[in-house]
């Protein structure tokens, strides 16, 4: 850029169209050639009185005497402004970044130095409790929207130089910063190093959510079911997986952090068991395995079973079923698929409505299309019941929701066609291409296939702390003995 | 994308072309939970007790002079989709005993969908007839074989063991349940000789 | 996908799962003159000559790292034709073995009234999926099933317990010299595992010469449990009924919960989905270097006709489900590898490997 204010300042404006929210303050400097000098923000990103108290209150009364504009930017640096992140910079690209990052820029006059102070203070979202992974005993915070708080939060639990945030813009038009973070000593250089082509590789116009990277950073095909890219809301969380030498990636704007890699065992893995007893969190995860399975197979089993081997349903629900069945006009497949999708649509709109008119879709969900439907004939209550059980279960691993879903309907209709020998096909079909993933590198199913007999210990149990903490288990251990040439 | 659209075609077509069409469904099947065997007015008459809720056993009598024919006619006449998968009690009337065993089990031993560990046990003509008259009975009878092989492990309550002993050229004979009914239901073990059932 | 190299344990693992599907889909293959104990000793014969079929495979493993086809690929670049067509057909060969008799028990025993060749379409292209994907990945689904079959085998003979008779048949040796050779010859047929260890190896690490023995060893131990419930539990019931293991698991019962047969079932049909999707990539390796879906698209398509003829053909379902001819023809598959053993000394082996331009 010229040096020249004018030009400077005239630039800035055309880039920004003189958008409305660009804020130009020109002061001319106490010194003997009168400097010119200006404070560029954007209105609602700062902090107006930190930029008074910080900025202008010192700035204006301070003598300059015969410092050139170069001399009084460097002045400015070292003796006038009080904030305490203070930064020079030098091309229109860096000056468009602070302003619309929070900083005041100041410009002077005749100086290639140009500065940023930090004098953020746009409203956000406080730290609280995220709702969508409550725990009992551990922390209540959650990470919030704005990309430094949420750093704040993870250095806060790792207080260790070892801990290195990385900072990265994504997004063509709306650069989003993004902060790659891990603990050095403990992640793969290989790992990383992918991670970052990876995300160079991002060809985004704009990334508003964590959502929007997660594809990027899949192995292969993103139609697959499963996803090898973690999301967490708790820096807990967050921090115990850099532990293991995952890395996380914090989107600017959104309190969904990325971590990858992930495994299909983390599904399953919660805050709360590290902190219950060691015997309530095996029986807790057993249940979780248990209620995964039902999620996905129990209404296929059920279709399978009442379509073609009625004869394997004990003797007293076989006759309860087969009786409530006959009374139903729709065909069972019909039946259970209906009552799927209706299930479906009602958490949909119990999701979207307001909140005061949730109640109010719970009831008529309940009342009038479950209870009245049995009543009055329309559908049977044993389907009823396995519909509402299976629902129940898919949110136990809420993480696994989506690809659950879509396999319950799958299974669903392949047991209705094929029956049990159907149902067991696709599931080896399932097994196989769960098998296939990787997540950068790693095998989806690490720990289970490849079996690793160690990490078994935190797996289908909770082993005590004594034995967990003797040996670390690192995620590139599964990635050095398997997926070296993956890609 | 045209290579998936003819796996997806293929898939769809063999599913159909499989015969899954002609499923039982669970509404539509005749379970069977018991079978007796008893002789009227000179035939043999077997009677195919359906699964259901009733107060009163739904039996139909198909007379027939085997248990491959009575299944037939059954399936071809009087019971469509009818399944044997779930057979859990076989009532054999005494009298017709050896021929029971000399030809129905032997039947009954190369049909895949039959259940090896359905109880067997004979009975007078009494027991039949109460059998068919009330429900319960099946379960009154399986607990009372039940106990009868706890007491003497020699009994053979099941049709695996039945059907075993009689093949078997190592023993003469075998005892079986028999179940009498004076007002209420009795069992007791009963020899049978593999020579005169023969 | 294929370049990774993976547990040689965790293959051997896979292949004694392949090895203990014939004792799944048995069908009336043993006499019925020999008694339990005349079978054990049969079936010691016969695991002991599947062991001496493997030695070939594993010397060559031993030497070179590599599986035996690329070897022969290097050494006898001329023969690689001949080569490739000789393990082709014995491999489409034996996956009609297994898909027969399966299609077969499956419409006679399970549920009556199935087209069998739908059902092995269906089966077919579902493992042309997972040969796709490649032996790693087929190898990471042989440890679900390896959990699987230990949960179906543990009701299946749990269940039985109750129903042990050893009043009727007892444990002495019975048998003439005709059984013994028609008994060791079906338990020569998990030799085939020798076969895939051949042509599949060479993506195999930290290879063990414990590891083979330990898979005959446990392949041993089903196949007598397996016969031990099916003398002991079935009795001569088991002689009326084809596919006895398939009785022996509708047979069970554990208390008032029944229906075993469900497992029975979904065990063999990932059984036979695991050996088919191995042949498949065994096949592709015979005539390519790389795993490729057209060439896996192209040997499912040759299974799934020469399925046709043979459940439509009853001469040619004879010869596919022959015992005596897949012994031969495992053992000729099997042997091949031993010329390229003494074709080369153990210590210019390496070097001579080295020296060619390698995959």
């Amino acid at each position: 850029m010229n040096n020249s204010l004018s030009e400077k300042l005239s630039e800035l404006k055309a880039d920004f169209a003189d958008s409305a929210d660009l804020t130009v303050r020109v002061v001319t400097l106490k010194s003997v050639r009168n400097i010119r000098a200006a404070i560029v923000t954007i209105e609602g990103m700062c902090d107006k009185e930190q930029l008074s108290q910080s900025v202008i209150n010192p700035l204006m009364p301070y003598d300059f005497g015969m410092l050139d504009g170069e001399q009084a930017a460097q002045r400015i640096l070292s003796s006038v402004t009080a904030s305490s992140d203070v930064t020079t910079f030098y091309t229109k690209q860096e000056l468009i970044t602070y302003i619309t990052s929070g900083f005041a820029a100041v410009i002077v006059d005749g100086a290639e130095t140009m500065l940023a102070a930090g004098v953020q203070g746009y409203s956000f979202r406080g730290v609280s409790e995220p709702e969508s992974e409550v725990v009992q005993r551990g922390s209540r915070e959650g990470f919030t929207e704005p990309l430094r708080v949420n750093m704040s939060l993870i250095r806060r639990r790792i207080k260790n130089p070892d801990l290195v945030f990385e900072q990265a813009s994504v997004g063509g038009e709306s650069r989003t910063q993004i902060m790659l973070c891990y603990l050095q000593s403990r992640t793969s250089p290989k790992l990383l190093g992918k991670l970052r082509k990876r995300l160079e590789r991002c060809d985004l116009d704009s990334v508003l959510a964590s959502g929007y990277l997660s594809e990027y950073l899949e192995d292969g095909k993103t139609s697959r079911l499963f996803s090898g890219v973690g999301i967490s809301e708790r820096p807990d969380t967050v921090c115990g997986k850099l532990t293991e030498g995952r890395i996380a990636v914090i989107v600017d704007g959104t309190p969904a952090v990325i971590i990858v890699p992930r495994l299909f065992v983390e599904e399953f893995q919660g805050v709360d068991d590290y902190s219950n007893r060691t015997y309530y969190a095996a029986f807790i995860r057993l249940t979780k395995y248990l209620s995964f399975f039902a999620a996905v197979f129990l209404p296929g089993l059920y279709v399978a079973l009442a379509q073609f081997h009625p004869e394997y349903f004990p003797t007293m629900i076989l006759i309860k079923t087969s009786e409530s069945l006959a009374q139903t006009p729709l065909p069972v497949t019909l039946e259970v698929l209906a009552i799927t999708f209706v299930y479906e649509i009602m958490k949909e709109a119990g999701l979207r409505i307001p909140k005061s008119l949730g109640h109010a879709v719970g009831i008529v969900g309940a009342l009038v299309i479950g209870e009245s439907a049995v009543n009055a004939g329309i559908i049977s209550s044993s389907t009823l019941m396995v519909v509402a059980t299976a629902a129940i279960c898919s949110y136990v691993t809420s993480p696994l929701y989506p690809p659950v879903t879509m396999l319950r309907f799958i299974y669903i209709v392949i047991g209705g066609l094929c029956g049990l020998w159907g149902i067991t096909l696709a599931a080896a079909v399932m097994i196989i291409s769960m098998c296939s993933k990787t997540s950068l590198g790693v095998p989806y199913m690490s720990s289970l296939a490849p079996f690793s007999l160690r990490t078994m210990r935190d797996v289908f149990v909770r082993a005590d702390w004594k034995t967990l903490s003797k040996h670390v288990i690192r995620v590139q251990k599964f990635k050095e003995t398997e997926a070296e040439s993956v890609e | 994308m045209r290579a998936k659209l003819c796996v997806i075609l293929i898939c769809l077509s063999s599913v159909l072309l499989s015969g899954c069409q002609t499923s039982r469904k669970i509404e539509t099947a005749s379970i069977i939970e018991n079978v007796s065997i008893s002789a009227e007015d000179s035939r043999v008459c077997y009677t195919f007790y359906i699964l259901s809720s009733d107060d009163k056993p739904k039996g139909i009598r198909i007379p027939a002079d085997s248990f491959g024919e009575a299944r037939k006619l059954a399936e071809s006449e009087y019971i469509p989709n009818l399944s044997l998968s779930k057979l859990e009690l076989l009532l054999i009337e005494d009298s017709l005993s050896d021929r029971a065993l000399e030809s129905d089990i032997e039947y009954i031993s190369t049909q895949p969908s039959f259940s090896p560990s359905a109880y067997v046990a004979l009975c007078d003509r009494n027991t039949l007839e109460a059998f068919s008259r009330t429900a319960g009975g099946q379960r009154l009878i399986e607990e009372q074989l039940t106990l009868l092989k706890k007491n003497d492990p020699s009994v053979c309550v099941n049709y695996l063991s039945v059907f075993n002993r009689f093949a078997s050229s190592k023993t003469k004979d075998f005892t079986v349940g028999y179940v009498t009914c004076d007002g209420e239901m009795k069992i007791s073990a009963k020899k049978i000789e593999k020579t005169k059932a023969r | 996908m294929n370049k990774l190299r993976f547990s040689s344990k965790r293959f051997l693992l896979t292949l004694m799962l392949c090895a203990c599907s014939v004792i799944l889909l048995q069908n009336k293959d043993l006499s019925p003159n020999a008694s339990f104990s005349f079978n054990i000793i049969c079936m010691l014969c016969g695991l002991s000559v599947c062991f001496l079929l493997f030695v070939p495979s594993l010397i060559i493993k031993r030497r070179t790292g590599l599986d035996f086809l690329t070897v022969a690929r290097v050494k006898t670049p001329s023969l690689r034709l001949p080569t490739a067509v000789f393990y082709s057909l014995y491999l489409i060969f034996t996956a009609e073995f297994f898909l027969l008799p399966y299609t077969d028990m499956f419409a006679k025993k399970y549920y009556s009234g199935v087209t069998p060749c739908a059902v092995a379409l269906l089966l077919v292209l579902t493992c042309v999926y997972a040969a796709v994907k490649g032996v790693n990945v087929i190898t990471r689904f042989g440890i679900f099933l390896f959990g699987f079959a230990f949960v179906t085998n543990a009701l299946m003979f749990g269940g039985s317990l109750g129903s042990l008779d050893f009043s009727l048949y007892g444990f002495e040796l019975s048998g003439g010299s005709g059984d013994f050779w028609r008994d060791s010859l079906y338990f020569v047929t998990p030799a085939f595992i020798a076969v895939l260890y051949a042509c599949l190896s060479g993506a195999t690490e930290n290879f063990r010469l414990r590891q083979p023995v330990f898979a005959l060893i446990f392949t041993g131990v089903k196949f007598a449990l397996v016969l031990f419930f099916i003398f002991f539990s079935l009795g001569d019931y088991a002689g009326k009924q084809e596919y006895p293991t398939f009785t022996l698991s509708r047979a069970a019962r554990l208390g008032s919960f029944g229906g075993i047969e469900s497992f029975y079932l979904a065990l063999a049909t990932m059984s036979v989905f695991m050996i088919i999707s191995l042949i498949l990539c065994a096949a592709t390796k015979s005539v390519k270097r790389e795993s490729d879906v057209k060439y896996v698209a192209v040997f499912a398509a040759i299974i799934f006709s020469a399925h046709i003829c043979g459940t439509y053909i009853d001469s040619v379902k004879e010869i596919f489900t022959s015992t005596g001819l897949f012994v031969i023809l495992t053992a000729a598959a099997a042997l091949v590898p031993l010329g390229y053993v003494f074709t080369g000394r153990k210590s210019n082996a390496r070097k001579a490997l080295r020296n060619t331009d390698m995959p």
